[in-house]
């Protein structure tokens, strides 16, 4: 109990400090200081510039809100579609259960990158990066449920056959009142998903940059300093483009701690 | 009878899969932008060569039902079609892969499924959720699949399958882990040590069945992930296989590879749920 | 207790095995006194004829025999099957006399006969090669071989450059298409490998001699390697595996430079341009206010005074570009000019003139005169860094003008179906590859009725008077045999593009090159392929 405090308090924390220092007058994510690229830190710039001069302070804590923000609510989405198509596929009868399978197993096939180009074509070229990084993160929610939902139905039809949902159901509960009951039971395998999605959505917002969609510059964009990460020239030069990573594995820590189970 | 029956009713399902997949692809990718473009229209030389090129293809691809009708006759007669970029047939752009793939994902698997198996047993004998386990599958599942291989190169060793091993393993890891840590949490198991069972013992009379059919659900969500870190893991590494196959066929809008490449994800799809479900109710019988 | 501590020790004990296991490096095998190096992708043909992307022209260079060389070093025409060849005054016939006792890699004789069949076989429209477009008129080309050394060639009309034209000419073996398997040149195809590598082994029957008279080539064979990634590329370079690296992108260079100083190369400016444009076709799908102001002068100038060239190539190129303000770079010695008056970095300029044409500024927001705010987007192709951080400092440059950018990256395909099917897009920022010096081979960008006209293509009739003008100069340097009249020509056009911006140049890009220091013989040359055209004269050190 005291760790899920403790951690809490400490991820309010970050989000308060990232808050002012975004919102510090005179600190601005897209202003380049052109000569000073990929600086270390100095007093003017506390973590060092970017590859274009911008303060990487500022970039990471408005990175840290904007992407933290879409992706735990992509993630929230996508692991409810995920119950709720699971958990929906095995109360039902057997067939409406086997035809929610199916759908899945074809939305599992399917090559969707396909559908995020004709997104992209679809939205106007001039769209802000702030809509555009909403769109993305919405798009990738409505992606993601298929590889859980399986694995949710196939828990949910053991709990059918369990012998105390057995007797509720024989005792006339229905509907929403089962599902209170079982998605108690179910937490193990969504919780974990939940926070496996959490840094896939940030990564996958920075892979989607490569077809028109993600968060446009000059947004900072946290999944896009992540992938600076696999360029060694770029590892070599400062120690500050680990300050990302270092960020995100500290609060899915946190998370991790706050939704541990007494 | 009843299995016969079973059998054709799987059968059916895996072809109704495979039918409404490569129906969704074929129109997923003629409408995606850029089908009908080349790159190679920019340069002044090769410009005109291309554009001839994009004028047959339009010719060929003017409405789904032709491309499908050409795709299933493609199909019939054994080769698959032939492919956009390399102008051979596509079944032999596709069989040898099919070997490489194969191998890379058995063994990634079941390094995977050892190394977390391993790592949430050991990490249930401590009391609290050990960070030490849980710092390093955090770290592996937040740094970017091409960091890693960076990581990899720069330190000299390590290939594919270390990296898809890792990445499968910090994924399976976390649900194990949480699963592993309810069920030693339950009454009965407390009272069952407290009276001097030996670890192995309580673990496989007690824990192993209990757990089991939620093992198998996170069996089909671990060979679906293993499924989808293929392509990554193939382009970076330049592993001649299956996904490397996709990735370029997708980048350059090969509609028959894509579709043969999407059909046996289908299938390996459909067979891993039929497996799972069948498993299960052999497990609940 | 003991139980639980022997559960652990098995336990972790099987775990350090799985990931010893795992841990096995990979490495490919190489014959000796090989060469390797990588291609970015698999070559689209082996026949010589057909060759129309860049890697398939990168072996067709390796593997061809042909009757003449254009050396990218000296930038002159040099005969190689031929002993020599001439040009009549007219320009219409052309003389080749073959060296005696030449073969093919298989043994078997090389006559005229085959010559002339190669050259007959590319000019066929049925074959559809890309090279014969140079001669114009093709079906009217005639090929003579009055005895079994000489070819003549008769043409109808006088071709600019004929004898580059022959570079890309291969002679096979008549009647008997070979894919690259017998060859003149100086190595032949041995083994392929989709997506893996292509294998070439050394032609034992090459007719080239070094200076000393030893056989040529010194290698006995090339491996190119298929792989797209620069991370493993240079890894591998630097463990010795690959022997040079052609194109190295700059964020490397530097990392290269401080492991390994004399590996790396830096030539100056390559013939390449980086440029940005407005989309000015009339039946694009913008509003009309947007079309209005990409196609007047005044905006474009404006646009191009605001940007900092200098910062471009100093932040995104790391200091391996230099700022460009025409469509010649100063590595094409012969046509560049340095008197053409440009327009230079002003911003101060750049808000008065946008003030003159009508734009007003609304607190922080540039509005035109009809009141709508000046924003647009600047397309541009994923995956290249340099690209998008130039698009980004372009958007920085533009807000103290108070325009808005929003910076798109695509992927090609998507990106080609905006530029050249659907002119969906308002400005892109993309680079333009110039093979070849002579500014003939750029007619197709600038004739106005091409697909290729960028800003507006396919134009029926030329939709301004300047362009009316381009079209004329660049039809007088195609036709005329006067030197100093194609150079006026040239230089015309250079100063219409200078005035009305069409093309915002950007920056012309460095030719940057990685060589082995095992690796003896390179002289690198701006002309591709940069490092490997004199394939004949490299060898690994301590190879025989």
């Amino acid at each position: 109990m005291r760790g899920r405090v403790l951690a809490s308090w400490l991820l309010l924390g970050m989000v308060l400090i990232a808050i002012a220092v975004v919102a510090a007058p005179g600190s601005s994510y897209s202003n380049q200081d052109r000569d000073l690229p990929l600086a270390g830190s100095s007093a003017h710039h506390p973590a060092g510039t970017d590859a274009l001069g911008r303060d990487r302070m500022v970039r990471v804590a408005a990175a840290y809100l904007l992407c933290l923000a879409g992706a735990i609510c992509a993630s929230a989405i996508t692991t409810a579609a995920a119950a709720g198509v699971g958990t929906l596929s095995a109360f039902s009868p057997e067939s409406l259960g086997r035809l929610g399978m199916l759908v899945c197993d074809v939305f599992l096939a399917l090559p969707w990158l396909f559908l995020l180009m004709m997104v992209r074509s679809a939205l106007p070229l001039t769209t802000s990066p702030a809509h555009s990084a909403a769109i993305t993160f919405l798009v990738l929610a409505t992606l993601g449920w298929p590889a859980c939902a399986r694995a949710v139905y196939r828990g949910a039809c053991d709990l059918r056959n369990a012998e105390w949902v057995l007797q509720v159901r024989a005792g006339g509960l229905r509907g929403r009142q089962i599902a209170r009951h079982v998605l108690p039971n179910l937490v193990p395998l969504l919780i974990p998903q939940f926070l496996i999605c959490i840094p896939a959505f940030i990564i996958a917002e920075a892979n989607l940059g490569a077809l028109g969609l993600g968060i446009g510059e000059p947004l900072p964009s946290w999944g896009g300093m992540l992938l600076e990460l696999d360029n060694s020239a770029m590892l070599l030069q400062t120690r500050w483009v680990y300050l990302p990573i270092a960020l995100l594995i500290l609060i899915l820590l946190l998370l991790e701690a706050i939704a541990v189970e007494a | 009878m009843k299995s016969a029956v079973s059998l054709l009713r799987r059968l059916a399902r895996t072809v109704l899969v495979v039918f409404l997949v490569v129906f969704g692809s074929t129109v997923l990718i003629r409408f995606a932008p850029g089908y009908l473009s080349d790159v190679r229209e920019m340069d002044a030389r090769y410009g005109d060569a291309a554009r001839t090129e994009l004028s047959a293809e339009a010719a060929r691809s003017s409405s789904v039902r032709q491309m499908l009708s050409t795709e299933m006759s493609a199909w019939a007669n054994g080769s698959l079609g032939l492919s956009r970029q390399y102008d051979v047939p596509v079944l032999e752009l596709v069989l040898p892969r099919l070997a490489v793939t194969g191998s890379l994902m058995l063994r990634a698997i079941v390094f995977a499924w050892s190394l977390a198996v391993g790592a949430s047993l050991l990490s249930n004998a401590g009391r609290n959720p050990s960070l030490l386990w849980q710092a390093p599958t955090t770290l592996l599942l937040a740094v970017p699949t091409s960091a890693i291989a960076t990581i990899c190169l720069l330190a000299g060793s390590g290939g594919p399958v270390l990296v898809m091993t890792l990445l499968l393993a910090a994924r399976d890891f976390k649900f194990l882990d949480r699963l592993l840590r309810q069920a030693w949490r339950s009454p009965h198991l407390l009272q069952a040590k407290a009276q001097g069972l030996t670890t192995l013992h309580l673990v496989r009379a007690h824990i192993l069945p209990n757990v089991a059919s939620q093992l198998l659900a996170l069996a089909t969500l671990s060979i679906v992930t293993a499924l989808s870190a293929l392509v990554p893991v193939e382009v970076i590494f330049s592993v001649p296989g299956l996904g490397q196959l996709a990735w370029n066929a997708a980048m350059n809008r090969d509609l028959p590879v894509l579709l043969a490449v999407t059909m046996i994800m289908a299938i390996a799809v459909t067979c891993v749920g039929m497996a799972s479900d069948r498993s299960a109710d052999w497990q609940g019988a | 207790m003991r139980s639980c501590s022997r559960l652990i020790r098995s336990v972790s004990a099987v775990l350090c095995a799985a990931i010893a296991m795992m841990c096995a490096g990979q490495a490919a095998p190489r014959l000796p006194g090989e060469l390797a190096w990588t291609i970015g992708y698999d070559p689209k043909t082996f026949d010589p004829a057909k060759v129309d992307d860049q890697e398939s022209e990168l072996v067709r260079y390796l593997t061809a025999g042909v009757l003449l060389r254009f050396n990218r070093s000296t930038q002159k025409v040099e005969p190689q099957l031929a002993e020599s060849w001439s040009l009549s005054p007219d320009g219409k016939t052309v003389i080749f006399k073959l060296r005696p006792g030449l073969q093919f890699s298989d043994g078997t004789r090389l006559t005229a006969k085959d010559a002339a069949w190669s050259i007959r076989r590319v000019l066929l429209p049925a074959t559809g090669a890309p090279v014969a477009e140079e001669f114009v008129s093709a079906n009217d080309v005639t090929v003579e071989t009055p005895d079994e050394r000489t070819v003549i060639v008769h043409l109808p009309k006088r071709v600019i450059g004929i004898g580059k034209v022959f570079d890309e000419i291969a002679i096979e073996p008549a009647e008997h298409q070979s894919e690259g398997r017998v060859t003149a040149g100086p190595f032949v195809v041995a083994d392929y490998r989709r997506s893996q590598y292509v294998r070439l082994r050394r032609n034992p029957h090459f007719q080239g001699r070094d200076a000393k008279g030893s056989v040529l080539p010194y290698a006995t064979g090339v491996r190119l390697d298929v792989l797209d990634n620069h991370e493993r590329e240079i890894n591998l370079f630097a463990r010795g595996e690959y022997d040079l690296i052609d194109g190295l992108p700059p964020d490397y260079f530097g990392m290269l430079k401080q492991k390994t100083p004399a590996a790396v190369r830096d030539l100056g400016p390559s013939l390449n341009t980086e440029q940005m444009w407005f989309n000015q076709s009339p039946g694009a799908p913008l509003p009309a206010w947007e079309k209005a102001w990409f196609q007047s002068q005044a905006f474009r100038v404006a646009v191009s005074r605001a940007i900092h060239r200098a910062d471009l190539a100093r932040i995104a190129y790391q200091g391996h570009a230099t700022p460009a303000y025409s469509s010649i770079s100063p590595a094409n010695g012969a046509w560049y000019n340095h008197n053409i008056s440009v327009p230079h970095e002003d911003p101060a300029e750049a808000k008065s003139a946008l003030a003159h044409a009508g734009f007003r500024l609304n607190g922080s927001q540039l509005e035109d005169a009809t009141g709508h705010p000046v924003k647009f987007s600047i397309l541009t192709n994923a995956g290249n860094a340099a690209r998008l951080k130039m698009a980004t400092l372009i958007q920085e440059d533009l807000k103290s003008l108070g325009i808005q950018v929003t910076v798109v990256a695509l992927d090609f395909p998507a990106l080609i179906e905006r530029l050249m099917h659907t002119q969906d897009y308002e400005a892109c920022l993309l680079g333009l590859e110039n093979v070849d010096p002579d500014p003939n081979a750029m007619m197709n960008v600038w004739l106005s009725s091409s697909p290729n006209h960028q800003w507006n293509p396919s134009e029926k009739t030329p939709a301004t008077a300047w362009e009316a003008e381009i079209d004329k100069a660049m039809n007088l340097q195609a036709s005329s045999p006067n030197d100093a009249e194609r150079k006026r020509a040239v230089d015309r056009v250079q100063q219409i593009v200078a005035d009305q911006q069409p093309f915002i140049y950007l920056v012309y890009p460095n030719a940057l090159f990685a060589v082995s220091p095992r690796l003896l013989g390179v002289q690198p040359a701006v002309l591709e392929p940069g490092l490997v055209w004199n394939i004949e004269s490299l060898r690994l050190e301590g190879a025989k």
